[in-house]
């Protein structure tokens, strides 16, 4: 009775996960099939099978001179990159300082970081976008580099990953052997920290590499759009004049980079890297 | 190694505002600690001279300032009063890397991304020696720590013994003036406790440093320490080898303390009579020896009511009642060599050490629960504590 009650369960367990695996995947299959179908093929309606123009669709895209893809994935790389780097760095950094020193205000610093948690970037976007003016950097990839260094919620996943993960004893062990404080936190807290930093750099560079909105506001020249903008652009042409082809390859494209760059993190998420180094 | 002065050095936590908080909604203390205007006071006025080479364990119930003051000798605390030198040299501001110090931790705390040989090698690239050098000194600890096997292994695939030497092979790879040990045993089992502790006793013997050792438990600190300092509530209690303090506790924290099982205390009374001093307890009344009568009298002791001290190894049990204390057997445990009685006496729990066997290996009668006791104690081997709790003999 048991075990027909346990199997009834597993069998619905599985039906209801390839359901919803089939909703996940399915949008990513009709976008892969319909990069390989020409825009007349697209014409004819929907189809489960592979068309015959992947190759066409790929040159028409990169070889159009409206478009410069390549120079939309090499700045988004940058952009993207960078962003993940810096990200995760100082926000690590930032959580090390309120985790491991006590002074003054500690608290008071920690709850208006979270506070800055709570304000949307749409609030200070013009602001934002009236300081890089004044400052030049307008039409620059940098205003969409450098202010990714304060992330209050990178900040709190570090903060909330060391307090599990960090004991203040291996800091205490670090400073009897003759380290000093920044040299503890490159040599011995960021590879603890490790598994919580591939975590982070992936969302950020995802979350970077879709970013369209203040990109929008700060990019104008061509040669400097990152590959949500130029994706807009096509969808602002008239598409019954358009390749639609083209703009699914150009999607395909797109979305290339950050599969490649989840399966080369994903194996850091899963590994306890402080796993026995402390007794708890 | 090195000399290590402590000239009463003082701890005083400030308050945050949470504490001054809970206070009024909660006025009972975790903790026996002095609370004052400035902050709770973890460590009161320690003095200690501590010899080269000297190994000092301190040892006390959670919460006394053991580790507090290890951690202040580290440099990883704030000293808020007092001085403390090492070999002579203030480093009262110095910071850790700079005082020559090592330190193990009970958590080990060993670089997880590191492997044993990295964890070892650390503290010594940090000072920038030369490669060579620093292959040696890791290869000569791992040898003399019997690890050399683990090397290339990282942390997570050691035990906790092994995880325990490495810790201490990463501490005396440097050669440190003072190696200090924050209850490294604390997170072993028995037996691994057990062999650990005589791997100490034999480390100390090769290698010549000044060792600070905390502990909690009794037998780590009676069977390692030259001297042992008993502290309690911040304060020390008695600094002494570890006979010293067994044979002659200063007062009756420290004869509770030091010796398994707690030693037995009882409410007697002293009398001074025609310079002879007696103890009498219950139905029970024993002369003391002309030794302990000396020291009374050195100390112009006057008759009062006090509390007597019996280790349960030292209480007698007579054949017939007469000068005798009497009691209830309540429980009886076989230890093997010998069997512990718990017993009622004048509504006293009292805990009496009898041996299975005399030297002849005849079995000695044994008691049951509910079997009447006669009880006496050598005058020898008593000890005799007035109403503020200090020795009265000392």
């Amino acid at each position: 009775m048991d075990n027909k009650k346990s199997s009834a369960r597993t069998i619905l367990a599985h039906v209801v996960l390839i359901i919803l695996a089939f909703l996940c995947l399915f949008f990513f299959y009709i976008l892969i099939i319909n990069a390989t179908r020409s825009h007349a093929q697209l014409q004819l309606g929907f189809s489960a099978l592979p068309g015959s123009s992947l190759i066409d669709n790929f040159k028409s895209v990169i070889n159009d001179p409206a478009i410069p893809i390549l120079k939309g994935i090499q700045n988004s790389l940058l952009v993207s990159g960078c962003c993940a780097a810096i990200v995760t760095y100082f926000s690590a950094l930032t959580a090390y300082g309120i985790y491991a020193y006590d002074f003054k205000l500690k608290r008071a610093a920690f709850t208006f970081i979270m506070a800055i948690l709570v304000m949307p970037t749409q609030v200070t976007a013009l602001g934002f976008l009236r300081l890089i003016t004044g400052m030049g950097l307008d039409d620059s990839l940098l205003p969409l580099i450098i202010p990714s260094i304060a992330s209050p919620a990178v900040f709190y996943f570090m903060h909330s990953y060391m307090q599990s993960s960090l004991p203040k004893e291996l800091i205490e062990a670090a400073r009897i052997d003759g380290s000093r404080e920044f040299g503890t936190f490159n040599r011995i807290v960021l590879p603890i920290m490790k598994p919580a930093i591939a975590v982070q750099a992936i969302f950020t560079f995802v979350g970077s590499w879709n970013n369209y909105f203040i990109p929008a506001l700060v990019i104008t020249s061509k040669h400097k759009q990152t590959l949500p903008i130029m994706i807009a652009t096509l969808r602002g042409a008239d598409y019954m004049n358009f390749d639609m082809g083209k703009i699914y390859m150009m999607i395909t494209i797109a979305i290339v980079p950050i599969i490649i760059i989840y399966l080369l993190l994903s194996k850091f998420i899963v590994e306890g890297v402080t796993l026995g180094g402390v007794k708890e | 190694m090195a000399t290590l002065n402590l000239k009463g050095i003082t701890k005083i936590y400030p308050h945050s505002g949470e504490q001054k908080k809970a206070k009024k909604g909660q006025p009972e203390k975790k903790t026996n600690l002095q609370v004052t205007d400035e902050g709770v006071i973890a460590v009161q006025k320690f003095s200690l001279d501590i010899a080269d080479n000297e190994f000092i364990v301190l040892v006390g119930p959670s919460g006394c300032g053991k580790s507090t003051t290890l951690r202040m000798v580290a440099g990883l605390e704030e000293i808020s009063g007092g001085e403390l030198y090492i070999d002579g040299k203030r480093v009262n501001d110095v910071e850790p890397k700079n005082r020559d110090i090592a330190m193990v931790f009970q958590s080990y705390a060993l670089y997880p991304h590191m492997t044993v040989y990295e964890n070892m090698a650390f503290p010594l690239k940090l000072r920038k020696m030369d490669r060579d050098e620093i292959d040696r000194r890791v290869r000569e600890a791992a040898e003399t720590l019997d690890i050399t096997q683990y090397l290339d292994r990282k942390p997570k695939a050691l035990s906790g013994g092994q995880r325990q030497r490495v810790a201490i092979g990463r501490a005396i790879v440097r050669e440190p003036k003072v190696l200090l040990m924050d209850e490294p045993l604390s997170n072993l089992d028995a037996k691994l406790r057990n062999q650990m502790r005589a791997e100490i006793i034999k480390l100390r013997q090769k290698i010549h440093t000044t060792f600070m050792y905390v502990t909690h438990d009794q037998t780590e600190a009676m069977t390692l320490g030259d001297r042992i300092v008993i502290m309690k509530d911040g304060y020390i209690q008695q600094i002494g080898t570890p006979q010293e303090v067994f044979d002659h506790p200063a007062n009756i924290f420290v004869a509770g303390f030091i010796g398994m099982p707690q030693m037995n205390f009882f409410n007697a009374r002293l009398t001074a009579e025609g310079g002879k001093y007696f103890v009498s307890v219950g139905g029970c009344k024993v002369e003391l020896s002309a030794e302990k009568s000396k020291n009374l009298a050195a100390r112009k002791v006057q008759s009062q009511d006090i509390t007597l001290g019996v280790r349960p190894s030292h209480m007698v049990l007579a054949k017939e009642a007469g000068n005798t204390l009497s009691a209830t057997v309540e429980v009886s445990e076989m230890m093997g060599s010998e069997v512990h009685f718990h017993a009622n006496a004048d509504g006293k729990d009292v805990v009496i050490i009898v041996p299975t066997m005399d030297s002849n290996g005849v079995h000695i009668d044994s008691f049951h629960p509910g079997d009447k006791l006669n009880l006496t104690f050598s005058s020898n081997v008593c000890h005799m504590f007035g109403q503020n709790g200090e020795n009265l003999e000392f």
